[in-house]
């Protein structure tokens, strides 16, 4: 508990989540406060449910008119776009009509429709931080854009002083300046959990179907829709990505959901790996292989830093001795 | 290019002690840490107030949310601004947050006070959560320490969010 008496924790919802940023005590109150505006800013930016965001401005827009975006937007469209093309379109952000028809999101207020057919491609980035649609979608970036605000907030922290700390968005975040135990939760059973190890200068983010507004935690209903099949997800599973930025791991967590397959290499890329937990056990995915599990357990006693990640919790060797198959 | 693999570990040869039960809590601002917080530098005068039956029906009716408590723990500035303490109870958690009104009854910043989260019973059980009536809610709970912070599928803060939908009804109600 030393490290938490030394520590300020503030907490608001946000996001449709509890967002904390936590920082060393100190006067860090004007720093935590304009992390939390720059938060809300993203909020209010990319709300699918505010009609007056940049992205229901979007969502409201005809086929071919070109839509002036904040740099924050463009950003973050940007990088979804990134993710729909490594990922051949695994990711997605113009699920936003399926996932509407399905109740997980409400109808956008003043959009006239979707083309069922409008897919990532139908979005094209333009200069000057402006984009337009060729076909008429409804955009969603709740896919990503909790890990841009994650950033973003620790940038914010940064710029204002704070030498450590950590954002958390309900499970997203950014561990910077000095290394923290992160804690992932189990998939079906959310009162246990499993020791990540300490993270440092790291994002973790983690995706699943369970513990959302439309279920019990018992009851598998999942907002992830497949854009290739247009089809929802109903998966018990939870996917968890560790990556040098929090954009990219929450990103990533949907991308391994979806194109299992090709997710090392993408994950690789990124410098990125992935946990999965399930209830046949827990998986690592991790670029190198073997290579790269026994190379991160003889390094378990260290707290390794982006190119490494993650110091794992020595115990994990038990689990190490005990795998019993690999997949190309 | 880098051969991937998946290391792939049945459960039944999880070490159980890798996966701790966790009472996940914490404790972010106490009230009056929460007020200089909101209204900085003010003098915030205490004045609760009980609602009477019709008043939470009339809430009840507005917000479309259940009244649990009637007594409201209301603060007043001088400015003519609102300070209130509420808690709200969603299946795993309980959760407490301060809420400060601008004079025109619009939200002005919303700040959680402490958070738990349970996965059995005690939640609903009354006198489980009589304990945390009046003291620091981390003095009452064991909680795994080193748990402070956890990746998983996101927590939602839909009970907050009906939470203050009923804090501006009862502005509307009874503040005024």
């Amino acid at each position: 508990m030393k490290s938490l008496s030394n520590e300020i924790r503030r907490a608001r919802p946000l996001l449709g989540t509890i967002v904390e940023i936590g920082v060393p005590r100190g006067d860090a109150s004007t720093a935590i406060e304009a992390a939390f505006r720059e938060i809300e800013t993203i909020h209010r930016l990319m709300s699918f449910h505010d009609s007056s965001s940049d992205i229901s401005r979007l969502n409201r827009s005809e086929p071919g008119e070109i839509v002036h975006l904040d740099h924050r937007t463009h950003e973050v469209l940007a990088y979804a776009q990134l993710m729909s093309q490594v990922s051949a379109g695994a990711f997605d952000v113009t699920v936003g009509g399926k996932l509407s028809e399905e109740n997980f999101l409400p109808k956008p207020a003043q959009a006239k429709t979707f083309d069922s057919q409008a897919c990532f491609q139908d979005l094209v980035l333009l200069p000057n931080q402006s984009i337009t649609l060729t076909r008429r979608a409804w955009i969603d970036v709740g896919g990503i854009a909790k890990g841009y605000a994650v950033d973003r907030a620790v940038m914010t922290l940064k710029k204002f002083g704070v030498v450590n700390g950590i954002v958390n968005a309900g499970g997203d975040l950014s561990v910077f300046g000095a290394a923290q135990p992160v804690h992932v939760r189990h998939p079906e059973n959310p009162s246990l959990t499993f020791p990540l190890g300490k993270i440092l200068n790291s994002a973790v983010a983690s995706s699943s179907g369970c513990f959302n507004d439309h279920a019990d935690v018992y009851q598998v209903s999942d907002p992830l829709v497949d854009p290739r099949r247009n089809r929802r997800l109903n998966w018990r599973f939870s996917v968890t990505v560790i990556a040098p930025r929090c954009i990219v791991a929450d990103a990533l967590t949907k991308v391994v959901r979806l194109a299992i397959r090709r997710a090392p290499r993408i994950l690789s890329r990124f410098r990125a790996w992935a946990l999965i937990i399930d209830r046949g056990g827990l998986q690592i995915l991790h670029p190198e292989g073997n290579k790269g599990m026994t190379g991160m357990l003889k390094a378990a006693d260290r707290v390794m830093t982006a190119e490494n990640l993650i110091q794992f919790h020595t115990s994990l060797r038990h689990f190490h001795e005990r795998a019993i198959r690999s997949y190309d | 290019m880098q051969k991937s693999q998946w290391i792939w570990l049945p459960a039944t040869q999880i070490p159980i002690a890798l996966f701790a039960p966790a009472s996940y809590g914490a404790t972010y601002l106490t009230i009056e840490q929460a007020q200089e917080a909101i209204f900085p530098g003010e003098n915030l005068s205490q004045s609760f107030i009980t609602l009477t039956s019709e008043q939470v029906r009339e809430i009840e009716r507005r917000s479309d949310a259940t009244v649990r408590q009637k007594q409201i723990k209301l603060w007043k500035n001088p400015k003519g601004g609102f300070f209130v303490v509420d808690e709200v109870l969603g299946k795993h958690e309980f959760i407490t947050y301060a809420v400060g009104l601008n004079a025109d009854g619009t939200v002005k910043q919303i700040e959680i006070l402490t958070y738990r989260e349970s996965y059995g019973y005690e939640v609903r059980n009354s006198d489980w959560r009589a304990q945390f009536v009046g003291k620091n809610a981390s003095a009452a709970l064991k909680l795994n320490k080193d748990i402070k912070n956890i990746s998983g599928a996101t927590l939602s803060c839909r009970h907050i969010t009906d939470g203050v939908k009923r804090i501006l009804a009862t502005y509307e109600v009874a503040f005024k």
